[in-house]
């Protein structure tokens, strides 16, 4: 295999089969779960930190189980098994999470206590939850589901490593359910590296202002976004997944359009047919430019719409994209609350464009089914 | 003994994160483990840290633990007997 192969993976659906999003589950920022009227009242903060908004977890997950689990454990399971319900799937044929920071709460907490005990009395329970598949095993466990499992952490690739291995495992059998989701929590501790970091605003915002500002920095996010996977297209079926593509720190501009234009030509779309693109923008104007110049070169007849400012930035915020996406295509309605330039198109075809700080590109392809 | 048998209910209340569960809903002779509380393994770990942590008690063998960790009573009666 050569390098540029290894830096840019993509994944393209056989010919004859297809791949449906046919289940949506969340707990995000902007509403605690999914239903139809997403988005029709936004959340914005003034915060640095956009927070989810939890449901009562134990109208999902077992009381006698949710003791044990952090926040990231319960808004990923919880937002699994809204995922599954919505699907109309009990057992998936997979189970595949991504994460690109893991249970950190748990990790602070046993960390925490190792400082605090003197390396003494250490308790299993935070240790036991820490690991980055936990949310995944905590998911097997609930379903009784031995079924293939995996936990892919690779920062902001981890989503999307999920739906190329959801693609394959699909490729290789039909008529499988795959369950793939991201999930990343905010602890206090973890915005407050993040603010070390630099890669919050140091000014007063309002999020939904949040590409006003043309300053350095964002804000921070979390959430748990889960979908069912199937080559079974049915009537609930919110959109097709045309493909996805990841691309490592491109040099400049001319290497991500160029990327960009070798998967829109690998899955025989043109850039002309792209209705609406949704784009990573995140507010801080030393990334964002790339953005921008890619819609000047490639994309400028589509209309143009971004998330950031609902969800915030975190790893795995790339699957909040998808579920506005197929949001937009099941309902056939764009909020005007994401859009920055409306082409006034019917929104049939989507491309999700998003990279985390220049470094991870993700560029997906969705339809209307 | 009803003393310490209310603050221990309150430490493995608050170790244990049981939410929903006060003090007074856990009867002293009641069985922690299978029925009662219905707590399990990975909570015997977390009362064995705990009887260590609060109070300086090791637990040396599983037999000692099983008799230990039965009741709210049982441990109470293990705690005294070691001040």
């Amino acid at each position: 295999m050569v390098l540029a192969e290894i830096i840019q993976p993509s994944f393209l659906v056989q010919p004859n089969m297809k791949v449906y999003i046919n289940g949506i589950g969340s707990v995000n920022a902007q509403q605690a779960g999914y239903t139809d009227n997403f988005l029709t009242e936004i959340q914005q903060t003034e915060q640095h930190s956009i927070r989810s908004i939890e449901p009562d977890y134990k109208a999902f997950i077992n009381p006698t189980l949710i003791r044990r689990m952090g926040r990231i454990i319960k808004m990923g399971v919880a937002s699994a098994k809204m995922c599954l319900n919505d699907a109309g799937v009990e057992q998936p044929d997979a189970i595949l999470t991504g994460t690109g920071l893991g249970c950190i709460e748990d990790t602070e907490k046993f960390l925490g206590a190792i400082i605090q005990n003197n390396e003494q009395f250490l308790t299993p329970t935070s240790f036991i939850q820490s690991t980055h598949n936990t949310v995944g095993g905590q998911i097997a466990l609930m379903l009784g589901c031995n079924n293939y499992n995996f936990t892919y952490v690779h920062r902001a690739f981890s989503f999307e490593s999920c739906v190329q291995d959801a693609m394959m495992l699909l490729a290789e059998k039909a008529e499988q359910n795959v369950l793939l989701g991201g999930v990343d929590e905010l602890t206090v501790n973890s915005l407050k590296l993040i603010e070390r970091l630099g890669q919050l605003k140091n000014h007063p915002i309002t999020s939904l202002n949040l590409l006003n500002y043309k300053t350095r920095g964002s804000i921070a996010g979390e959430g748990a976004n889960f979908f069912v996977f199937s080559t079974k297209h049915t009537e609930s079926s919110y959109a097709q997944l045309l493909g996805c593509k990841m691309l490592y720190k491109p040099e400049n501009t001319e290497e991500i359009t160029e990327s960009l234009q070798q998967f829109l030509q690998q899955n025989k779309v043109q850039a002309s047919d792209i209705d609406l693109v949704l784009y990573g923008y995140n507010g801080d104007v030393k990334y964002d430019r790339l953005y921008t110049e890619v819609k000047d070169k490639l994309l400028s007849k589509s209309s143009v719409a971004y998330f950031k400012h609902l969800c915030g930035e975190y790893h795995t915020s790339n699957s909040f994209a998808y579920l506005l996406a197929a949001h937009i295509l099941k309902t056939k309605s764009v909020s005007p609350s994401i859009l920055l330039d409306d082409k006034k198109r019917l929104v049939k075809t989507i491309l999700i464009y998003n990279h985390y700080r220049g470094i991870n590109h993700t560029f997906s392809l969705l339809k209307a089914c | 003994m009803s003393q310490l048998a209310n603050e221990l209910k309150t430490e493995i209340i608050k170790a244990l994160n049981l939410e929903g569960v006060s003090p007074e809903d856990i009867e002293n002779d009641a069985p922690l483990f299978g029925e009662g509380l219905g707590l399990d393994s990975i909570d015997a770990l977390e009362l064995i840290v705990l009887l260590d942590k609060n109070y300086g008690i090791k637990i040396d063998s599983a037999a000692d633990g099983k008799a230990v960790f039965h009741s709210i009573s049982s441990m109470v009666a293990y705690i005294e007997s070691k001040k």
